[in-house]
């Protein structure tokens, strides 16, 4: 029994970590179900500014977000390390979102990690659930949902 | 010998016997002396008893065996046909139904035993001449008038013996018992001799043993035979017993049987018989010839079974083999993109003979695939006359519903969902377009209103119009209203087109009914009808004028996965555009366009139309006119507008893909499509242009 307990505590997620803009960013490795080069997008007249248009990945059409746009940074500039995610989430299907580049996977214990209430007001926050270090590195946690749900209409 | 492998059939022929019933019986309702109609009706009814016994449903089996007694008493002109007989009889189809779904869901009928309806389908028997008939003699009655359509014949007497039936035989009859020879006929309707045959030998064998079978016992079971078969029986009873015990099989048309020794039925020539013993030797009644004389025709074509030569196959397998025909038609379109491309090695004849060879090959496999998903919408359509009819008894207004089309064949899943919009149409015709009786005698039109649902294919779209002769819509009221619920201010309702508020009623919790009914009026009519319309790929237009009716036109498309399509160019995108809706395409030079109401239109060969301009609507750079502009001439209806492009790339045959869940789809995009080169392009919905 105590033993279980002392699991709980320790529970320990991968994460992928990439950067957009001079941050980085974790994204929970459970929704990731491919990582691509840049390709060519389509793009989709009329959508949200930051649906950068669609790709086809294996014949699939896929959406494809740019997360700078959707969190208020600049446009993207398409380097050679340039990288679309590819997040699977459970009934809406694949979504891509791009980011600059994705650096490696590391491993973060759950109590090493502060928790970020969404409301906090500066908006950018709101993308985020959590903090977490890695070594000397703050790695600020995605919240996949809030990426996804549409409630403040940018 | 198990039932359940039959009860798919079961469930499937039931439902057809229900609907061919309610349709029956409305039409029995206009014409109470139709005699063909009330025959029909009785023979549905019994199969449908008939069906239900076989399959143990006890309490399904009851309800239509009243309903059938009912009907009996109609045919013999003891009751006359009612409206309130009518309203009994549907409630009996619906419990009917209701019992079949949990059939569906269960496979077993429930416990309901619908008490109330028995009583009242006895009440009609009780209120006719004779008494409520005992089912006994209900039973031989009925299966008096099935053996005056086709007397069963001693055939028995006829069969021709095996060495082995012959050493069987005489070893039966060695042992002293009493042997019998039957011949036992099934009824020509019957959906399951195998069956039937099978129930026939259970009850024989309760008495003694069958010692040959002819056809052999393997062949009854495969039901390789006809409408009748033989059989021989060693046992100690009475030959009646034997036959009650037969003819108490349900969809048996009779049986006739005799004593026989085998010293007579080896001999030559058969034996004349005496005394034969059909059950119902006293009755050949007078009225039962008469009323099965249009039998012996339907007998004529109903007579040989065909086999079966359809296949049934569940829609998701169907699915699947669509989705790998899309993947075929993307890889030989990645095919056809190499072999075009220049500087390879692919520009030998031969090859290019054989992709073009492929093409019509993945061409016309998606055609059969096509037409294998394709359903008539009858199976949607033909429930509404009866829904038509309760309503205009809710209320009480005479309303008449004409349909044409009903043959129209559409996808599947189409049709599967096609219903609950229609339905909906229907009822907010019936319920808010036709006015009451008394205002059409005033308005000086016939008091029955009439409600038309006419469904025809037009190119690549099914069109299916609900249209009413009723009070048609009154803009005035909806425009009033849309300034009431703040939707519009007063001077912008002022310049609102006809169209446009007409458009108010297709959004959500705008109920334009004074009163809410049961029917409609909650507010959530019309925006679900579009919803669902536009879900299917299809739209939704009203025409109406006041005072005269209203007609809704529903557009959906053919197909829903793949399209031919004319691609085309704006500057370094590509578009695709379904080749069903365009009509030409033309070369504009840059001074034919004229301007009507500062808007753009095109004057071609004295139509004018409006004219768009893709790059505008699509947010693409705008760029400095040519000489003159290539223009895609597309149509809705009777309606043209023009779609100026910069380039034609060509004719090509591509596979509808969705955009996904997260983007907020502006309506100009149906969907994407995957080009042979890997590169996608995006579909535009020219209807949503007009």
């Amino acid at each position: 029994m105590a033993e279980q307990i002392e699991v709980v505590e320790h529970i320990k997620k991968q994460y992928i970590v990439v950067n957009i803009g001079n941050e980085q960013y974790g994204i929970d490795i459970g929704y990731v179900d491919n990582i691509v080069r840049m390709q060519k997008i389509t793009r989709v007249p009329r959508v949200q500014p930051f649906f950068k248009g669609i790709i086809n990945l294996r014949g699939e059409v896929i959406p494809v977000m740019s997360i700078r746009v959707r969190m208020g940074f600049e446009d993207d500039v398409f380097t050679n390390a340039t990288r679309i995610i590819i997040l699977k989430i459970e009934q809406q299907g694949l979504l891509g979102i791009i980011v600059d580049e994705v650096k490696e996977v590391v491993t973060l214990d759950m109590a090493d990690v502060e928790r970020v209430s969404s409301d906090m007001s500066d908006g950018k926050a709101s993308f985020i659930n959590g903090i977490g270090k890695n070594g000397d590195d703050l790695i600020s946690l995605l919240d996949i949902f809030s990426i996804i749900e549409e409630k403040e209409n940018v | 010998m198990d039932v359940s492998q039959y009860l798919e059939i079961f469930i499937d022929e039931t439902s057809e016997h229900i609907q061919s019933l309610s349709d029956c019986i409305m039409t029995l309702e206009k014409e109470p002396e139709n005699k063909d109609t009330i025959n029909e009706i009785f023979r549905a009814a019994h199969s449908l008893k008939g069906m239900a016994g076989t399959m143990g449903f006890k309490r399904m089996q009851h309800l239509t065996h009243d309903m059938e007694n009912v009907f009996q008493e109609v045919r013999s002109e003891k009751v006359k046909v009612t409206s309130e007989m009518i309203d009994i009889l549907f409630r009996c189809l619906d419990a009917i139904e209701g019992y079949l779904e949990t059939i569906k869901s269960t496979s077993d009928e429930g416990t309901e035993e619908n008490e109330a309806i028995i009583a009242a389908l006895n009440r009609f028997l009780e209120g006719s001449d004779s008494e409520a008939p005992k089912p006994a003699e209900q039973k031989q009655e009925s299966a008096g008038e099935e053996q005056a359509g086709g007397e069963t014949e001693k055939k028995f007497l006829e069969v021709q013996f095996s060495d082995k039936d012959k050493d069987a035989l005489r070893a039966a009859e060695a042992t002293g018992a009493k042997l019998y020879g039957m011949t036992v006929s099934v009824h020509k309707d019957c959906l399951l001799k195998a069956a039937r045959a099978f129930l026939v030998f259970k009850s024989v064998e309760e008495f003694g043993q069958i010692v040959v079978y002819n056809p052999s016992s393997q062949d009854i079971e495969d039901e390789r035979f006809e409408l009748d078969f033989n059989i021989f029986v060693s046992c100690d009873v009475e030959l009646d017993k034997l036959l009650k015990a037969v003819e108490s099989v349900s969809e048996i048309a009779g049986a006739v049987g005799e004593q026989v020794k085998c010293a007579d039925l080896f001999g030559d020539a058969p034996v004349p018989s005496n005394a034969p013993a059909p059950t119902d030797g006293a009755q050949t009644p007078d009225a039962a010839v008469k009323d099965n004389k249009q039998a012996p025709a339907k007998a004529k074509t109903a007579s040989k079974p065909v086999a079966n030569r359809t296949v049934r196959v569940d829609i998701e397998k169907l699915d699947a083999l669509m989705n790998q025909v899309s993947e075929l038609i993307i890889a030989k379109n990645s095919l056809v993109s190499i072999s075009s491309q220049e500087g390879n090695n692919f520009q030998s004849q031969t090859f290019h003979e054989q992709i073009e060879y492929l093409e019509r090959i993945t061409t016309s496999l998606h055609e059969s695939v096509m037409k294998v998903r394709m359903v008539p919408i009858e199976s949607v359509v033909n429930k509404f006359p009866r829904m038509i009819r309760d309503l205009s008894r809710k209320l009480n207004k005479k309303m008449e519903l004409y349909m044409t089309g009903e043959d129209t064949e559409l996808d599947r899943t189409v049709v599967d969902q096609i219903g609950d919009p229609l339905q909906h149409l229907l009822r907010n015709s019936a319920d808010h377009g036709l006015e009451s009786g008394e205002l059409r005698k005033e308005r000086g039109k016939p008091e029955t209103g009439s409600i038309n649902l006419n469904a025809f294919q037009e190119g690549n779209n099914v069109i299916i119009e609900v249209s009413d002769d009723g009070n048609g819509i009154d803009t005035e009221s909806i425009r009033r209203k849309a300034i009431e619920r703040g939707l519009v201010t007063p001077e912008q309702a002022e310049r609102l087109s006809q169209k446009e508020i007409i458009d108010f009623l297709f959004m959500p919790s705008f109920s334009m009914a004074k009163q809410i009914t049961d029917i409609s009026g909650r507010g959530v009519g019309l925006d679900v009808v579009k919803s669902n319309i536009e879900a299917l790929g299809g739209d939704v237009e009203v025409k109406s004028v006041l005072g005269e009716g209203t007609k809704f036109t529903v557009r959906l498309p053919l197909t829903l996965a793949i399209i031919q399509a004319l691609m085309v160019e704006i500057r370094d995108e590509k578009y695709a555009i379904a080749l069903g809706s365009i009509e030409t395409i033309e070369d504009i030079p840059i001074e034919e366009i004229r301007h009507v109401e500062a808007r753009e239109v095109i004057n071609l060969r004295g139509v004018v139309f409006p004219m768009i301009r893709l790059d505008r609507i699509l947010d693409i750079e705008p760029q400095e006119d040519p000489e003159s502009l290539t223009v895609v001439v597309v149509k809705k209806g009777d309606r043209l507008a023009g779609l100026v492009v910069d380039n034609l790339i060509g004719q090509l045959e591509i596979v509808i893909k969705s955009l996904g869940k997260y983007i907020n789809n502006s309506k100009i995009i149906s969907g994407a499509t995957i080009l042979g080169d890997g590169e996608v392009a995006l579909i535009l919905d020219v209807n949503t242009l007009f």
